[in-house]
């Protein structure tokens, strides 16, 4: 969601407020930019609804290990992660996750602060590291902060995930 | 009397017959039950039992004497077999081969509880036959009209760290460390004359907090299998041992045992992690085969070269202290060891002097930042790439390949220039099994370079003081190992899983040198594994540890440096079965 922009619930139900109020008062032209505003507000808030659950729903696949199965016409190789990444989860301490939707409603961008759990394989050089990969360890993880930059592109009725990158904080 | 108590090759030398199935069946058809020293137990005579396990087989065994039993598996027919068992305090173990078959079963029974472990036993079931495979399955006792009990025997991380000296009724004394919850480390001392420690797979499994039973297979040697029950109080053992010694004969005998309690070392599991077996047959997602377990095959997987062969590699390829890269995919001669390796020195920059030692050439040396010209005493200068470590105040360790020599030798050296005293850790291939696996001599010496008086008859000296230590290593992150320096002539290295239980573990001829209080150079070779010889500077006052490793592969001879960060695990008391008495010598 973007909570920095407009698009918040919070955000909505009160501009839906305001908006509400003058209805009655206002002339036949007023209340119909107010129906097209308000129209353009829910579509906006239907496709951040919609990208939002197609981010979920990538994010669970790429933490059981099937990153780009959910991205039904996207080209996959923008869209596979690194091997190395094992899981993503929101971070919660970072920056506000921001959606937005380009103006002709087919594109968008997102912006989510996560926690990224990265497996790096140590060089198979040495005794010692044959040994640690021939018991199943062999590798190093660690957790970064990151910012996974998504681009998301509509076909009709579908959004699906474009490119898929992550940026330092 | 004459005689030694060394066989003619050390295990990791026997060449092992590769028995065929034939040959197996054949050895097996005449057999009529294990063989016991002590007198077998007739805890089961005249008594049918039921066996219900987990996972695996209901056995129904009926037992008409103390050597004699029938048995069933599931709804199968009964089979007459022989048998030993043998009793500790409340644990019962018996032990019996199916006939007509190369399968059997070893089965431990807490008569307080009921509850039982069996471990069926098989040949033939890895390319290399004679190695004996295991099963094993949870279970207890049925106990008509009482409900199935919910409790079961189970691997464990409790036994992880203990060492016994066992004496079997057989006459057989060994040394068992058990540093790891996967691999344990033996030491034949009556059979193989306790020069060197070998390893194995293992399972630890959990009777109760006093009784625990313990295996090894010795892959990659016999194959034999060797179960046991310990009593952890008493240091007292009951178990079987299957499987074809070096002269192809069957063995197959229930023991008892007693011991000793040589110490315990450290674990290095998170606090509360008592889990056992922890390193997964199969990986995940997978499930493993009947009798799967990882098993650390040097052996098989190791280059096997010819000198041929050696020179025209090592003609192709041979690098000295390659630049670091310790980026992943990183290909530089074991990078992944040099992790944690401590800042070099400058301080032989622009120096030269001459080490001289006892019995080898004198070597001259003259050194730039990064290189080195050496000479064999009157003999022409040759350049190599070198780098040196001040481990310890005055004490240098530095290493260098030895271009032109015709084992291709290389040298690591320790100088102490506050004593005047050197030990160069000579290293080289062309060696008797395989071309490409080195070897090593140790020479002792002096340093003389002006201003620098060197002693007359004091040299560094072997030392059995590391003997029984424990040393942890962490050389990068995601690699630490541990040795244990299990004897005067071999040490044994385990490698931690990513919960720091002890894994995978492997051993090899080694040696120790004093260099000063707290600071000894050792080496180990990696025979019949990589064929790399490894020598380390150890501190144990900074409690790290800097080294030289060198080796010849199918990519070349490559020498590089690497380090790690120390912890101390704890120490066994074995320096006095290593001493040389008057009985079993030459005479």
């Amino acid at each position: 969601m973007n909570t920095d922009n407009t698009s918040t619930r919070r955000s909505f139900l009160k501009g839906g407020a305001l908006l509400a109020a003058p209805l009655a008062a206002v002339a036949a032209p007023a209340v119909f930019a107010a129906d097209e505003e308000l129209k353009a507000r829910l579509a906006k808030l239907e496709n951040e609804a919609a990208i939002h659950s197609l981010h979920q729903s990538w994010l669970r696949r790429v933490n059981l290990g099937a990153a780009g199965a959910a991205t039904p016409f996207a080209d996959s190789k923008n869209v596979a992660l690194d091997e190395s990444v094992c899981s993503i989860a929101a971070d919660h301490a970072g920056q506000p996750d921001t959606i937005e939707i380009a103006a002709d409603g087919r594109s968008a961008a997102g912006r989510f602060g996560c926690a990224v759990v990265i497996e790096t394989r140590i060089a198979q050089d040495c005794t010692l590291a044959q040994m640690a990969l021939a018991q199943g360890g062999g590798f190093v993880r660690r957790t970064e902060r990151r910012v996974l930059k998504v681009e998301y592109a509509k076909a009709p009725g579908t959004w699906g995930i474009v490119k898929a990158e992550f940026a330092q904080v | 009397m004459p005689g030694t108590p060394y066989p003619k090759e050390q295990m990791h030398r026997i060449a092992y017959t590769k028995l065929s199935e034939q040959q197996i069946a054949s050895k097996l058809s005449g057999m009529s039950g294990p063989a016991s020293a002590s007198p077998l137990s007739d805890v089961f005579v005249g008594k049918s039992i039921r066996i219900v396990t987990d996972n695996g087989p209901a056995l129904a065994y009926t037992f008409s004497k103390n050597n004699r039993l029938s048995v069933a598996e599931n709804s199968g027919g009964a089979a007459q077999a022989g048998y030993g068992a043998l009793t500790l305090d409340s644990v019962a173990f018996f032990s019996h081969m199916i006939p007509g078959t190369q399968r059997g079963y070893a089965v431990v029974i807490d008569q307080e509880t009921n509850l039982a472990t069996a471990f069926e036993l098989w040949f033939s079931g890895y390319e290399d036959k004679r190695e004996v495979q295991r099963e094993i399955y949870y279970g207890y006792v049925e106990q008509p009209g009482r409900e199935a009990p919910k409790a079961r025997h189970a691997p464990t991380n409790r036994v992880e760290g203990k060492g016994y000296y066992w004496k079997q009724d057989t006459g057989a004394e060994t040394l068992e460390f058990y540093p790891s919850a996967a691999y344990s480390n033996f030491v034949e001392l009556s059979r193989f004359g306790g020069e060197l420690s070998f390893c194995g797979p293992s399972d630890y499994i959990k009777i109760n907090e006093d009784f625990c039973i313990y295996t090894r297979t010795e892959c990659e040697f016999s194959g034999t299998f060797t179960a046991y029950v310990i009593d952890l109080n008493r240091i007292e053992q009951i178990g079987v041992r299957l499987g074809f010694d070096a002269n192809d004969a069957l063995e197959y005998s229930v023991f008892r045992g007693k011991g000793e309690w040589l110490g315990q070392i450290a674990q290095f599991e998170k606090f509360g992690d008592e889990t056992g077996a922890p390193v997964p047959a199969a990986n995940p997602g997978q499930t493993p085969a009947k009798g799967a377990r990882r098993v650390y095959r040097p052996f098989k997987t190791m280059a096997k070269m010819t000198p041929a062969q050696v020179d025209a590699v090592c003609a192709k390829h041979t690098s000295a202290f390659a630049p670091r890269a310790i980026a992943p995919g990183a290909n530089a001669p074991a990078a992944s060891m040099a992790g944690n390796l401590g800042p070099t020195t400058s301080w032989l920059a622009g120096k030269s002097f001459t080490l001289r030692y006892d019995h080898a050439p004198a070597m001259e040396y003259r050194f730039d930042d990064e290189t080195l010209q050496w000479r064999k005493e009157g003999r022409d200068w040759t350049k190599a790439r070198y780098q040196a470590f001040e481990s310890s105040p005055g004490v240098i360790l530095f290493g260098h390949l030895l271009e032109g020599e015709p084992s291709h030798d290389g040298h690591s050296i320790v100088a102490d220039f506050h004593q005047g005293l050197v030990t160069c850790l000579n290293g080289y291939l062309n060696t008797p099994y395989f071309a490409n696996e080195a070897g090593v001599k140790i020479h002792f010496g002096v340093i003389e370079m002006e201003g620098l008086v060197a002693p007359k008859y004091r040299r560094h000296e072997l030392t059995d003081e590391m003997v029984g230590r424990a040393v942890s290593q962490n050389y990068a992150p995601g690699l630490t190992s541990m040795h244990l320096y299990s004897t005067p002539h071999s040490l044994s290295w385990i490698i931690f899983t990513n919960a720091d239980a002890g894994g995978l573990e492997w051993s090899g001829p080694a040696a120790y040198v004093k260099i000063r209080d707290g600071l000894y150079f050792m080496y180990w070779l990696e025979e019949a594994c990589n064929g790399t010889l490894g020598t380390i500077l150890v501190n144990l006052h900074t409690m790290r540890d800097v080294g030289i490793g060198y080796n010849c592969g199918e990519n070349g001879l490559n020498m590089n440096a690497l380090g790690a960060h120390e912890r101390l695990a704890g120490h066994f008391d074995v320096k006095r079965f290593y001493q040389v008495k008057a009985s079993g010598g030459v005479v």
